[in-house]
């Protein structure tokens, strides 16, 4: 175990090192040594996968393995490793990373296979999973943070990889800088851990946390909690997530979907014994969650570009885990960030395989009825969307149904209310996704319509490998639910936290609240996905299924006057942009144009000035000398008289 | 007047004006050199004065004056030699034209 945990982030970087330096020379095989070296990696991190859960192979009985390589930064009082540490959380971040990664990888064969810049793209691909490897098996807080800022720089990266593009370019900017709002608050996080404890080390900080002054165990929650918010886009810097998807649709899907966007998920579940300590940031933590939940299935709701609807569906889970973070459900979040990461990487690839089909295209009022012409996309896509709609026995409805039942149970009824609404609107939007493309008459550009065609197997079988756990991870994991594998797995996690909140874990009373609470959300979904299927169509002959889509309706009910400013700030996405635009371009435009104003006048006036007094007076001074003997022996003659002058003077007074 | 320590400084004092003047309007620097052994006169006359008419001064104006001469002649030495080196380079006696330090 010594050397097959730092092998995992060491192949991805040994990948990424050797692409970027010579993938130009290898032309057209230039993804093979990236993919290979993924694959690679996938294999140790499974062998390590299933040492860390089973406590065989080296691991401990209780708790995790570490590895300390070297000490990174020996200064004086001032100490971090170079280490790693694995345990049943690490794992199971380890299992979506890696898996979906390698898929992802495989993908990108396909999806890239015409693109001059590929061996760039997979370089970049495998800086990612180095940096993301890096955060989850970090052992100590400045190695999190390292790797939490190199996601970023692949996440930028990869965001702006076509370049040329002006609306790329913005947008990987604009995640960028986003990011940085929350991440200047994990750092300021991390040096007060810093100043509190005197150590960085993940077990060390959270074994003496209990001993911090309470308003400082609040602050630290606090800021490590800015990090998570930008990173996983949560309200108020949820912005970035949407324009993020001008990027590569496999960047979608593995960076913005399934990873790094659940990075600010597994810090707080990390970091379950500090935001355990303050229980007051639990509860901003469950409001924003939910929050960000609603407000994204809202801007969903209207929204025609298929992987911005799947960029706010994103958002909306994200702050489905984090409601479930605070509410103090800690396993149930890690749950859904596994069964999300599956089927909305699932999800993501399977839009890509549809732009892909109709050349480019993701407006999706120019598509409708591609489920005969692609059909396995059809059916994955079908699948993902029945994952994350929470129909049972489908991952998503696992995960789903314990979050609420968390919410609910935990005494959050708030929380549970608009979760409980969310996860209608959830799968209304998904429904509408689905008969807006694959169902109903073709919209498409007659042009392009004689060249649909189904993807490459490189790019399909990635769909199909992601629907088995779609389908099967909820049962497989979850079931019976709350005492499933996973909860056993990640039981010593969280065990002190939970016992420490003074929360006694209800078991799980089929046949009572939980059942209820899971019958009544699963009718919710099911009249969502009717009230969908009448208003933009379906087609299953097999389950006799058929209606025609009726946009007039559509436009009806949107331009009733209730509804109509709703669907209005819907579609602008709450002017959220906008405001942003305000604050920061406009009123932050002309901050800096007055601050820019008084650096060139008076700033640089005063230096500037004093340069030019000098000169000048060097200049004048300079005439002084003439280079002539008798001029100089005058001065000498007049500084002689005028001493014997005031010689006379003083000796006469 | 005459046989007073007044008329001996007026002299001197005059002969000190015309040396300086002269060091200051003449333009060769052989002139110059002689304007200071004027100007040095004059001061050695100033001494030898105040020695003759002061009693308490008269071995000490004697030794200083004496030290002005070997001290003029030194001067006067070094003086030369540096004109001469200058006069070689410059093929010039003319102060105005040593002007190569200027910029």
């Amino acid at each position: 175990m010594n050397f097959l945990i730092p092998l995992i982030p060491a192949l991805p970087l040994a990948g990424f090192v050797i692409t970027g330096l010579l993938g130009r020379q290898m032309g057209h095989d230039s993804h093979r040594l990236a993919v290979g070296a993924v694959v690679a990696s996938w294999l140790v991190a499974m062998v390590v996968v299933t040492g860390a859960l089973t406590h065989s192979l080296g691991f401990p009985v209780a708790g995790g393995f570490g590895v300390t390589l070297w000490n990174w930064i020996p200064a004086t009082g001032f100490q971090a490793d170079m280490g790693f540490y694995v345990d049943t959380l690490t794992a199971c971040l380890l299992i979506v990373v890696t898996t979906i990664g390698m898929l992802v990888h495989v993908y990108s064969i396909g999806y890239m296979a015409h693109d001059d810049g590929k061996w760039r793209f997979f370089a970049y691909l495998n800086l990612f999973m180095f940096s993301m490897l890096i955060l989850v098996l970090a052992d100590n807080l400045l190695l999190v943070f390292a790797g939490w800022e190199l996601v970023g720089l692949s996440s930028y990266l990869l965001i702006g990889f076509w370049y040329p593009r002006r609306s790329a370019a913005e947008a990987a900017k604009k995640a960028f800088l986003v990011n940085r709002v929350g991440d200047m608050g994990f750092a300021l996080g991390i040096m007060a851990v810093w100043t509190q404890l005197g150590t960085l080390n993940l077990q060390k900080v959270f074994g003496a946390f209990g001993g911090v002054p309470h308003e400082w165990q609040i602050a630290i929650a606090l800021l490590i909690f800015c990090g998570a918010v930008g990173k996983s886009a949560q309200f108020p810097l949820h912005v970035w997530l949407p324009d993020a998807m001008e990027g590569p649709t496999p960047v979608s899907a593995l960076i913005h979907a399934a990873t790094m966007v659940n990075a600010g998920v597994y810090l707080v579940a990390r970091c379950n014994p500090i935001f355990g300590a303050a229980p007051e940031v639990m509860t901003v933590v469950a409001a924003i969650g939910i929050f960000t939940a609603i407000l994204a299935a809202s801007i969903a709701f209207t929204q025609t570009d298929i992987k911005r609807v799947l960029a706010y569906s994103t958002l909306s889970q994200l702050g489905y885990m984090f409601a479930s973070l605070g509410v103090g459900a800690w396993t149930a979040a890690i749950f859904h960030l596994m069964s999300h990461g599956f089927f909305k990487g699932l999800l993501f690839l399977g839009s890509g395989s549809v732009i892909h089909a109709v050349d480019g295209e993701q407006d999706m009022r120019k598509m409708g009825g591609l489920a005969k012409k692609i059909p396995i996309t059809y059916v994955t896509m079908l699948i993902g969307s029945v994952a994350i709609a929470g129909v049972p026995p489908l991952a998503g409805f696992f995960s789903k149904d314990e979050i609420l039942g968390g919410a609910f149970k935990n005494g959050f009824l708030w929380v549970w209310a608009i979760g409980f609404a969310v996860a209608g609107m959830t799968a209304f939007y998904m429904f509408r996704l689905m008969g807006m493309t694959f169902w109903g008459e073709s919209r498409v550009d007659p042009e392009k319509e004689h060249h649909i065609h189904e993807s490459p197997p490189t790019m399909t079988r990635p769909l199909i490998l992601l629907a088995i756990p779609a389908v099967f991870l909820g049962m497989l994991i979850g079931f019976p639910p709350e005492s499933g594998l996973l909860h056993q797995w990640l039981a010593p996690v969280f065990e002190h936290t939970i016992a420490a909140s003074g929360r006694t874990e209800a078991a799980y009373t089929f046949f009572g609240i939980d059942g209820a609470l899971a019958i009544l959300t699963t009718g919710l979904v099911a009249a969502a996905i009717v009230l969908a299927w009448r208003l933009f169509g379906v087609n299953m002959p097999a389950l006799g299924l058929r209606a025609e889509p009726r946009p007039d309706q559509v436009r009806e009910i949107s331009a009733r006057p209730a509804l109509a400013a709703l669907y209005r700030g819907s579609s602008n996405k709450w002017w959220f942009d906008d405001l942003n635009n305000l604050l920061f371009v406009v009123w932050g435009g002309k901050l800096a144009a007055a601050a820019f104003w008084f650096d060139r006048t008076v700033i640089d006036g005063t230096v500037n000035g004093i340069g030019v007094v000098t000169t000048g007076a060097g200049t004048a001074l300079r005439r002084v000398q003439t280079g002539r003997v008798q001029n100089y022996a005058l001065g000498i003659a007049f500084g002689l008289i005028a001493m014997a002058i005031g010689y006379i003077l003083i000796a006469v007074r | 007047m005459s046989n007073s320590l007044d008329s001996y400084l007026v002299l001197s004092g005059l002969l000190f004006a015309i040396g300086t003047f002269g060091f200051l309007a003449r333009r060769n620097a052989i002139s110059m050199l002689m304007s200071i052994e004027l100007m040095l006169n004059a001061v050695n006359l100033t001494i030898l004065a105040f020695g003759a008419f002061i009693a308490p001064l008269k071995t000490h104006a004697a030794v200083i004056a004496l030290i002005v001469i070997a001290v003029a002649a030194a001067e006067a030495t070094v003086g030369l030699a540096i004109i001469i080196a200058i006069y070689r380079n410059k093929k010039t006696p003319l102060v105005d034209e040593y002007d190569s330090m200027k910029d």
